[in-house]
C-alpha cells in the first residue's frame, strides 16, 4: 500500500484514563485516522462500524473499558455482545474481521493506545486496502437501471 | 405496413443493433424477467406468459437517479450525462408502454418538463410485444386498454408460429424495420385474427362506469379500513406498477450527490410532517390514496384511468390483496350504504 | 386440508360465541391465486371464507402489534407463528392473558417459487391432499409432491409443533432436525471469502427497497425503522450498493435472538431474495454462543436485551 490505512477510531471518551494519551489521540492523531468520540462503547451503534468499512476504513479501532470500570456500569458488556456479534457476522459475508480491533484500557494502561494503533496499523499495512464492504462509490450517472 | 422478424434471427438482430443502439430486453433473473441491457449472453425471456416482474418505467424514471453531483475538489458542478446513447427496448408489453405515455403528461407537460425524462423519451425506440394468451391476473381491457393496444409503441410485434410480425406505428420504427423482408396478406389477416381472439379471452375484472363517483362517495366510509386490515403497508404494489411515479430527492452529503428516488403513498413517511403530524396515519388512508389516485384523481387530470391493468399489483402482493377485488368491494359497499340509507 | 379448516372454523366460532376473544387473526380465500389472504374475524358470518393450506405463507405474528393490549386476541399460529407471538410477549408487545392461541402442528408452508418453477408463472388454481398437490396451469391440473415444493425455512425447521398454544388441532409432530439447519450455513462458511461476499453482493443488490421483508416481518414492529429516519440519517436511502447492502445486514442483524426462522421476509420479497441464510446464521449463533432459542418460552430475555458480569471472562485484553 502506497498511502498509510485510513483507520477509524471509536473512542469512548472515559477509557483515556492518562491526560496526554487524551491529549495525543486528540490533537496528534495522524491524518490517516480519523476518530469519533463517543460517551461509551454501548452507544456505538453496529451500523457506525458498518459505516466506517463502507467509507473505504480500512481498520477500525474500537477503545472502550474494562468490565466493571464502565462509566455506566454495564455499557461495555451489551457492547461487547452486540459488536463480536456483528462482527462474527459480517465475516460471515466476507468482511475480514481482523481488520476490526477491540481494545480494552485499564488505569495503569498509560501510553498503550498509541502501541496498539502502530501495531494494527501495520497489520492492516499488511492487509491491504479493504475491498470488500467499502461500496461508498459514486451511483454511475444515471442511476442504476438506466 | 407489416415486416416479419424470425424468432431465429432475433439475436442476431439485437446483437446488430446493439453496434449503434444500447438494447434492453426482457430477461431471466431467478424466477422471474427483468429488462437488461443486451449482450451475447443474454437469456432472453420474451415469450414469458407474464410480463417482467420489475417495471420498464425504470428505464425513463430510474429507481435512483442522479440529478447532481458536486466536485468538492474544483468547487464546481460536474456534468450529468443522462443519456450515453440512443436505446432500443425491445418487447415491452402493451400495458407497460401505454403506461409510459401516461407519465408523459406527468413529467412532459406544456409547463414543466423534466429533462431526465424527455431526453431519455426523445432517445429511445419502443418496439412492444402483445400478448396472445392474456395471463388471468391482468385486466388491460377492463381499463380501457388492450393486449394489442398500441399507445406509445414504435413497433408492435405479435407472435406467429416461428415469426414475429412487426406493424409499424411511427417514422423511428419505419426506419429501424426499413430492411426487414414485408409480412404477406395471410400473415396479417392471422395477426389481425390472434389480436381480436385475445382482447376476446379477457373478461371485465369489475364495473369501470361510475367507479370514480362510487369512490369519491366512499372517501370518508370505513370502507378503505375494511380493505385495508391485512395490507403491509409495503412497496411492492407501488414500485412494481408502471404508472406509479412518485418520488423523493435525497442529497447523499458523503457521496456529494443529489439523488431522486421512487417514493410510495404506501409508505408510512411519505406523508409523515416534520412536526411529527401523519395527515393519513393509517394503513387504510394510504390505501385510499392508492386507489383514489389510480381511479379517481388520474380522471380528474387526464380523463384517464391511472391504472393500465398490468396485474403486477395483484401477483406480487405479500398478503394476496387484489386491486380488482377492492374495487368490486367498493361497488358492492356503496350498494349496502344505500340499502341501509 | 378441507378436514383441518372446518375443525379451525368449529374451534373460531366457539372462541367468538363465548365472547373468549375480540378478534381472531387466521386466513381466508382471496381472488389472487396461490394467496391466501389474512383475515380478522369478528363475527360468524364472515367465518364461511375462513381457509387454511399450504399457501398461507405470512406469519400472522405480525398482526398482534396493531392491537390495543386490552384487546382479547385469538390468533391461529403454528410453530414459528406460536414462537414469534412468545417473542413479542417477552417484549411486551401483548399482554399473554390476551391472548388465545390455536396452534396447528405444522406441515410447512409451500414456496410459490418453487411451484411457477414447475409449472410456469400464471397458476390459477390449486387444492392439496395429503403429500399430493394439484395445481391448475393453462387449464390443466398439474399434480406435484407438496415435500418438494416447502419453502426453504420449513425444510430446515426444528420446531413444527406450536409453543404454549392454549389449544392443539392435531397430533403433535415429531421435532424437526436440528443438524439440518446447521449443514446449510456451513455450506455456506465453506465456500471462502470473495465468493460468500460475492453471494451477498448478487442477493442484496437486487433489492428495490420496498421493504416488504421487515413489514412481513413480526419482529419489525419499530414505529420508525432507521431506514426511515430522517435526522440524521443512518445509511443511503436509494438503492446504490452501499444502502442495499446496509440494509440487508442490519436489518438482518436487528433480528438477532429474535427471529424465529419463519421466512415471512423471503416469502414476501418480489424480487426473489434470499435473506434467511443471514438470519439463520445469526439464530444459530444465539444458540451457540448463549444457549438461546427465540420464543421457546415467554419470560427468558433475548441475549442482547441481557448481559452479565459473567460476559467479563470474554473480554480479551
Ligand atoms: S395499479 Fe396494478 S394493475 Fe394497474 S397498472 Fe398499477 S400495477 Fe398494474
Ligand atoms: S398511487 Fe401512490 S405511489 Fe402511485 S403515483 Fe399515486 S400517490 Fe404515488
Ligand atoms: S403490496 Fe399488498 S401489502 Fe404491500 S402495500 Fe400493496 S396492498 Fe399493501
Ligand atoms: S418454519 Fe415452516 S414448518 Fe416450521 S413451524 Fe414455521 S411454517 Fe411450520
Ligand atoms: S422485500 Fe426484497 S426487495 Fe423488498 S426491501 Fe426486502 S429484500 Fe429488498
Amino acid at each position: 500500500m502506497e498511502t498509510r490505512p485510513k483507520i477509524a477510531l471509536f473512542q469512548c471518551k472515559w477509557c483515556l484514563y492518562s491526560q496526554p494519551d487524551q491529549n495525543w489521540v486528540d490533537n496528534d492523531l495522524p491524518s490517516s485516522m480519523y476518530l469519533v468520540k463517543l460517551p461509551c462503547t454501548g452507544r456505538i451503534n453496529p451500523l457506525y462500524i458498518l459505516n466506517a468499512a463502507q467509507g473505504g476504513a480500512d481498520g477500525i479501532v474500537i477503545s472502550g473499558c474494562l468490565p466493571e470500570k464502565c462509566h455506566y456500569k454495564e455499557g461495555n458488556l451489551s457492547a461487547l455482545r452486540q459488536h463480536e456479534e456483528f462482527l462474527n457476522f459480517l465475516d460471515y459475508i466476507g468482511y475480514e474481521r481482523s481488520r476490526v480491533r477491540f481494545v480494552w484500557l485499564d488505569l495503569q494502561d498509560r501510553g498503550r493506545i498509541q502501541k496498539e494503533l502502530a501495531d494494527f496499523e501495520a497489520e492492516i499495512a499488511k492487509l491491504g486496502k479493504a475491498k470488500v464492504l467499502a461500496t461508498r462509490t459514486n451511483v454511475s450517472p444515471g442511476g442504476q437501471y438506466a | 405496413m407489416m415486416y416479419i422478424l424470425e424468432k431465429k434471427n432475433v439475436d442476431q438482430t439485437l446483437s446488430e443493433w446493439s453496434a449503434k443502439y444500447e438494447v434492453y430486453t426482457p430477461q431471466k433473473v431467478e424466477a422471474y424477467s427483468q429488462f437488461l441491457p443486451f449482450t451475447e449472453s443474454s437469456e432472453l425471456a420474451l415469450n414469458e406468459p407474464l410480463n417482467t416482474r420489475y417495471p420498464p418505467k425504470s428505464l425513463f424514471l430510474p429507481q435512483s437517479e442522479v440529478m447532481l453531483k458536486y466536485n468538492k475538489r474544483l468547487n464546481k458542478f460536474d456534468e450529468i450525462k443522462i443519456l450515453p446513447e440512443k436505446r432500443i427496448i425491445f418487447g415491452i408489453r402493451p400495458c407497460d408502454a401505454s403506461a409510459i405515455t401516461l407519465l408523459d403528461t406527468v413529467f412532459d407537460t406544456d409547463e414543466y418538463q423534466d429533462p431526465y425524462w424527455t431526453e431519455r423519451r426523445e432517445n429511445t425506440i419502443l418496439v412492444g410485444l402483445g400478448c396472445s394468451e392474456p395471463p388471468s391476473t391482468c385486466f388491460c381491457t377492463t381499463v380501457g386498454y388492450g393486449p394489442f393496444n398500441q399507445d406509445g409503441l414504435d413497433a408492435l410485434m405479435t407472435e406467429l408460429d416461428d415469426v414475429y410480425v412487426v406493424e409499424i406505428l411511427s417514422d423511428k420504427g419505419q426506419k429501424l424495420f426499413s430492411n426487414f423482408p414485408a409480412s404477406s396478406k395471410d400473415q396479417e389477416q392471422s395477426v389481425l385474427n390472434i389480436q381480436l381472439k385475445a382482447k376476446d379471452l379477457m373478461e371485465p375484472a369489475f364495473e369501470t362506469e361510475n367507479l370514480k363517483q362510487t369512490l369519491d362517495q366512499l372517501f370518508e366510509s370505513d370502507y378503505w379500513s375494511e380493505i385495508a386490515e391485512s395490507c403491509l403497508g409495503c412497496g411492492i404494489c407501488t414500485f412494481l406498477c408502471p404508472t406509479c411515479f412518485c418520488f423523493d430527492i435525497v442529497d447523499e452529503v458523503q457521496r456529494n450527490e443529489r439523488i431522486r428516488n421512487w417514493d410510495t403513498c404506501m409508505f408510512r413517511i411519505y406523508s409523515q410532517e416534520a412536526s411529527g403530524h401523519n395527515p393519513r396515519p393509517t394503513r387504510a388512508e394510504r390505501t385510499r390514496q392508492r386507489l383514489m389516485h389510480k381511479y379517481s384523481y388520474w380522471l380528474d387530470h387526464i380523463d384517464k384511468i391511472g391504472c393500465t391493468g398490468c396485474g403486477r399489483c395483484v401477483r406480487h402482493c405479500p398478503v394476496g390483496l387484489d386491486i380488482r377485488a377492492m374495487l368490486r368491494a367498493a361497488s358492492n359497499f356503496e350498494r349496502e350504504v344505500v340499502n341501509v340509507g | 386440508m378441507p378436514e383441518l379448516t372446518t375443525e379451525l372454523r368449529k374451534n373460531i366460532e366457539q372462541l367468538l360465541t363465548d365472547q373468549v376473544v375480540d378478534v381472531v387473526i387466521a386466513f381466508k380465500k382471496a381472488d389472487a391465486p396461490l394467496r391466501p389472504q389474512p383475515a380478522f374475524f369478528r363475527n360468524l358470518e364472515e367465518l364461511e371464507d375462513l381457509e387454511y393450506n399450504g399457501l398461507c405463507q405470512n406469519n400472522l405474528a405480525n398482526y398482534l402489534t396493531r392491537y390495543p393490549h386490552d384487546t382479547k386476541i385469538g390468533i391461529v399460529v403454528r410453530g414459528c407463528e406460536s414462537r414469534s407471538v412468545n417473542a413479542l410477549i417477552v417484549e411486551k408487545q401483548h399482554p399473554r392473558e390476551n391472548l388465545y392461541m390455536i396452534g396447528i402442528p405444522c406441515q410447512g408452508i409451500l414456496d410459490i417459487r418453487k411451484i411457477i418453477k414447475k409449472t410456469g408463472e400464471d397458476v390459477t388454481g390449486y387444492s392439496e391432499d395429503g403429500d399430493q398437490v394439484s395445481v391448475v396451469y393453462e387449464g390443466k391440473e398439474v399434480n406435484l409432491q407438496r415435500s418438494d415444493l416447502l419453502h426453504d425455512s420449513c425444510l430446515r425447521c426444528a420446531h413444527p409443533n406450536p409453543v404454549n398454544a392454549d389449544v392443539l388441532l392435531g397430533e403433535p409432530l415429531p421435532d424437526g432436525d436440528p443438524t439440518i439447519v446447521r449443514l446449510a450455513i456451513e455450506e455456506f462458511e465453506a465456500l471462502d471469502r470473495d465468493e460468500r461476499y460475492a453471494w451477498f453482493q448478487k442477493e442484496a443488490e437486487r433489492c428495490i427497497r420496498c421493504y416488504a421483508c421487515r413489514e412481513a416481518c413480526p419482529m419489525c414492529y419499530c414505529t420508525e425503522c432507521f431506514v426511515d429516519h430522517a435526522t440524521p440519517r443512518w445509511t443511503e436511502s436509494d438503492i446504490s450498493q452501499a444502502g442495499t447492502q446496509a440494509w440487508h445486514i442490519i436489518r438482518a442483524f436487528h433480528q438477532a435472538g429474535r427471529c424465529t426462522s419463519c421466512g415471512a421476509c423471503e416469502r414476501a420479497c418480489p424480487m426473489d431474495i434470499k435473506m434467511t441464510y443471514l438470519t439463520d446464521k445469526l439464530n444459530n449463533d444465539m444458540l451457540e454462543v448463549y444457549q438461546f432459542e427465540t420464543g421457546m418460552d415467554d419470560n427468558t430475555q433475548p441475549p442482547f436485551a441481557s448481559f452479565n458480569l459473567d460476559d467479563k471472562n470474554r473480554f480479551v485484553i
